[in-house]
């Protein structure tokens, strides 16, 4: 017979007992073990009897329906009627006139009948009883089994006492391999255990948890799950809990490719808008600076002649003036262009408009390993300015800053980005912790075309300032208060500005 | 280079740099031809002069890119050398590619486009030189008799008279004849001199 119990029983822990229940309840038991049970109850019965027969002389048949009905429950059906004949054998022997002989006196037989019929019925019971319980069981079995998702119930001490199929699907562990171990050791990757321990005591207080994290599979690659965890409370006290996985490893992977085809996608067209427009610039100036130059080549040769041709250099030089008023005038062109559009200007939360880059720049701001803190100041008043030319400034800051840590390393990128008021003027610093300000570019580093880096148009900087100015703002740099840049900008509450 | 030797033409749809063009190769005693549009130099005529053509790449309607391409198909062979406001490199290969003088971005060194010229007259001089000779060269062979026409590819394969003679099925005397007769209306001085014309005619041997 196996031990039923388990091995630290010792420690009078619930989950302990609700293990032995599990225990008791899956293992198929022997014949040796239902029969036996079945001569141990009746055996007990039959002590008992003859201990209070003296008080109670019909009190055996209380004892015997028990012990048939406890066989019937722990053996079942052919281990209950085993001890159904047993019980009738014994109590025919013992309790039923004559005694001590296997003979029924006629007018004891109704009486001896009424608890055969009993007996049966009792033990029908019994088995009948177990084998509801059994199916229900084997019900919830089946669930536990078959459900999609992997489910570990572990008790305080992080011991595992069950796992299903899923589980062993997704982390490689089989029950018998998760149980020996404390399954944080097992599926927890080591900079996770802290987080564990802690959502692990409050498990223990009894509340849920609804986590997304990072677990371990058996051949330590790393699994992104959503984590559903809740206690199992009997009499009030937590004994156990339940722990629910899903790989959400694909969906994750799926929707960070999405977030970056969009990121990509926004830059892109930030930068193709730019490529375009540089463009058709380029071509309009260039026109007549081409023809310029090949006049004034012209002009040179002219002169250059014996005699001078004097009247033709004059022709080539008009030509010059005129094209040199023509490329001015595409310049105005284009400042008029842009002067002609004006921005509708409206109340804006320049918090909202921060949390907004923030969110865009998630993915490259995770991707480079940087710590970003946002420190808002609560409560700003609104500022009167273009949303979309407000989150290019702020959204330009943010990828210069993250771009000036490529360099460092990966503990010491911190991104800080606050927002405060300055009497009648929101101030906006955003702050890295790259290699600060070369004072060698500090005058030039708002000028247009100015770049340090290989695939900078050296634009942002130059349109950032004057949105900034556009709005009745400020833009400056900084150096840092520890290292770093410190990129500010100010603009006037809306109540001023009006 | 003297101007009525040659014919620059310039297809450029911005007026002043057209007139600066102008303006530069009068300076050095170049003659050009102006065009606002690729269409209008296809549509005008172009006398038979070493030419080259100077053509801005953006351009209304067919773009240079476009007029290039045409032109080749046309087997219309001048040399052209490509100016632009604002080239990129892809845009470049394409055109050296297709076989392009020269490539030059506005602003650009007046003499890198005196020199893209100069080449290109003195490319198209010798490919005018060829052509003529070669235009020659057919008119003495139309003047050919069927059997002379007949007997060049042979004598131009190394064959003797008398093997000549077994393939066209005649006597030997009369290949001879032939052959005098095809030296002297051909005028070549030697036989050497014939094998180079029928290269030129890019008469096909036959193997022996």
């Amino acid at each position: 017979m196996r031990s039923l119990l388990p091995k630290d029983s010792a420690l009078p822990t619930e989950a302990g007992l609700l293990r032995y229940d599990q225990r008791l309840m899956r293992i198929p038991h022997s014949a040796t073990f239902r029969y036996g049970i079945a001569v141990l109850f009746v055996g007990a019965a039959l002590g008992l009897s003859l201990v209070i027969r003296a008080a109670l002389p019909d009190g055996f048949l209380i004892f015997f329906l028990s012990a048939v009905m406890l066989t019937g429950w722990f053996g079942r059906t052919g281990a209950g009627l085993f001890a159904v004949i047993l019980s009738m054998l014994i109590v025919d022997y013992y309790f039923i006139p004559p005694y001590r002989a296997f003979v029924v006196e006629l007018d004891e037989l109704p009486y001896f009948l009424s608890f055969l019929f009993s007996a049966v019925v009792t033990s029908w019971l019994g088995s009948a009883r177990r084998s509801a319980e059994e199916k229900q069981t084997a019900h919830l079995d089946e669930l536990f089994e078959q459900t999609p998702e992997a489910i570990m119930l572990v008790d305080l001490r992080d011991r595992v006492l069950r796992v299903n199929k899923e589980f062993t699907h997704i982390f490689g562990y089989t029950l018998e391999e998760m149980s020996k171990r404390r399954s944080t050791e097992l599926i927890v990757p080591a900079q996770f255990r802290a987080e564990a321990a802690s959502a692990r005591e409050r498990l223990a207080n009894g509340q849920n948890l609804n986590v997304e994290t990072v677990r371990a599979r058996k051949d330590g690659s790393p699994v992104i799950v959503s984590e559903v965890a809740f206690p199992v409370v009997a009499n009030g006290k937590v004994i156990a809990y339940y722990v629910i996985f899903r790989d959400i490893t694909e969906t994750k992977r799926a929707q960070e490719e999405l977030q970056k085809a969009q990121s990509e996608l926004a830059h892109l067209s930030r930068i193709t808008t730019m490529g375009e427009l540089a463009a058709s610039i380029a071509h309009e100036i260039n026109q007549p600076i081409g023809a310029i130059v090949t006049n004034g080549n012209a002009a040179v040769r002219w002169l250059a002649q014996q005699p001078p041709q004097l009247e033709e250099a004059g022709e080539a030089l008009e030509c010059i003036v005129r094209d040199a008023n023509r490329a001015a005038d595409v310049i105005g062109r284009i400042r008029s262009l842009l002067k002609k559009n004006p921005t509708p200007m409206v109340h804006l939360d320049i918090n909202e408009i921060i949390r907004e880059v923030l969110l865009l720049t998630a993915y490259e701001t995770n991707r480079r390993h940087i710590t970003v803190t946002a420190e808002l100041a609560n409560q700003l008043p609104a500022v009167l300015g273009d949303r979309v030319q407000l989150q290019q400034v702020i959204l330009n800051l943010t990828m210069n800053s993250l771009d000036a840590m490529s360099t460092i390393t990966k503990q010491d990128r911190h991104l800080r980005i606050s927002s405060s008021q300055l009497s009648d003027r929101i101030m906006v610093v955003v702050d890295d912790s790259g290699l600060g300000l070369d004072p060698q570019y500090s005058s030039s580093m708002f000028d247009a075309f100015f770049t340090t880096k290989d695939d900078g148009i050296g634009m942002g900087l130059t349109i950032s300032r004057s949105i900034i100015e556009a709005h009745g703002g400020r833009l400056w740099a900084e150096q840092g208060s520890r290292k770093g840049a410190s990129l500010r900008f100010t603009l006037p509450i809306a109540s001023v500005a009006e | 280079m003297k101007a009525s030797e040659n014919c620059v033409f310039v297809v450029e749809d911005d007026p002043s740099m057209r007139n600066a063009l102008k303006n530069l190769l009068r300076s050095v005693g170049l003659e050009a031809q102006l065009f606002a549009s690729a269409q209008e130099f296809l549509d005008a005529d172009r006398p038979d002069l070493p030419s080259c053509l100077i053509l801005d790449v953006r351009l209304p309607g067919l773009s240079g890119l476009d007029l290039q391409r045409e032109l080749s198909a046309a087997n219309i062979h001048i040399p052209i050398i490509f100016i632009t406001a604002h080239g990129d490199i892809p845009m470049s290969v394409r055109a050296m590619k297709a076989g392009a003088v020269e490539f030059l971005t506005k602003p650009f060194r007046d003499q890198d486009l005196l020199d893209a010229i100069h080449q290109s007259l003195v490319q198209d001089r010798v490919r005018l030189q060829k052509q003529g000779e070669v235009r020659e060269l057919q008119k003495r062979f139309d003047s050919l008799t069927s059997r002379e026409r007949e007997l060049l590819p042979l004598v131009v394969s190394g064959r003797s008279n008398k093997e000549i003679a077994a393939e066209i099925g005649t006597s030997e005397i009369t290949v001879k004849v032939h052959r005098g007769h095809l030296m002297r209306k051909m005028q070549a001085s030697s036989f050497a001199d014939l094998l180079r014309m029928a290269s030129d005619l890019k008469i096909p041997y036959t193997k022996v």
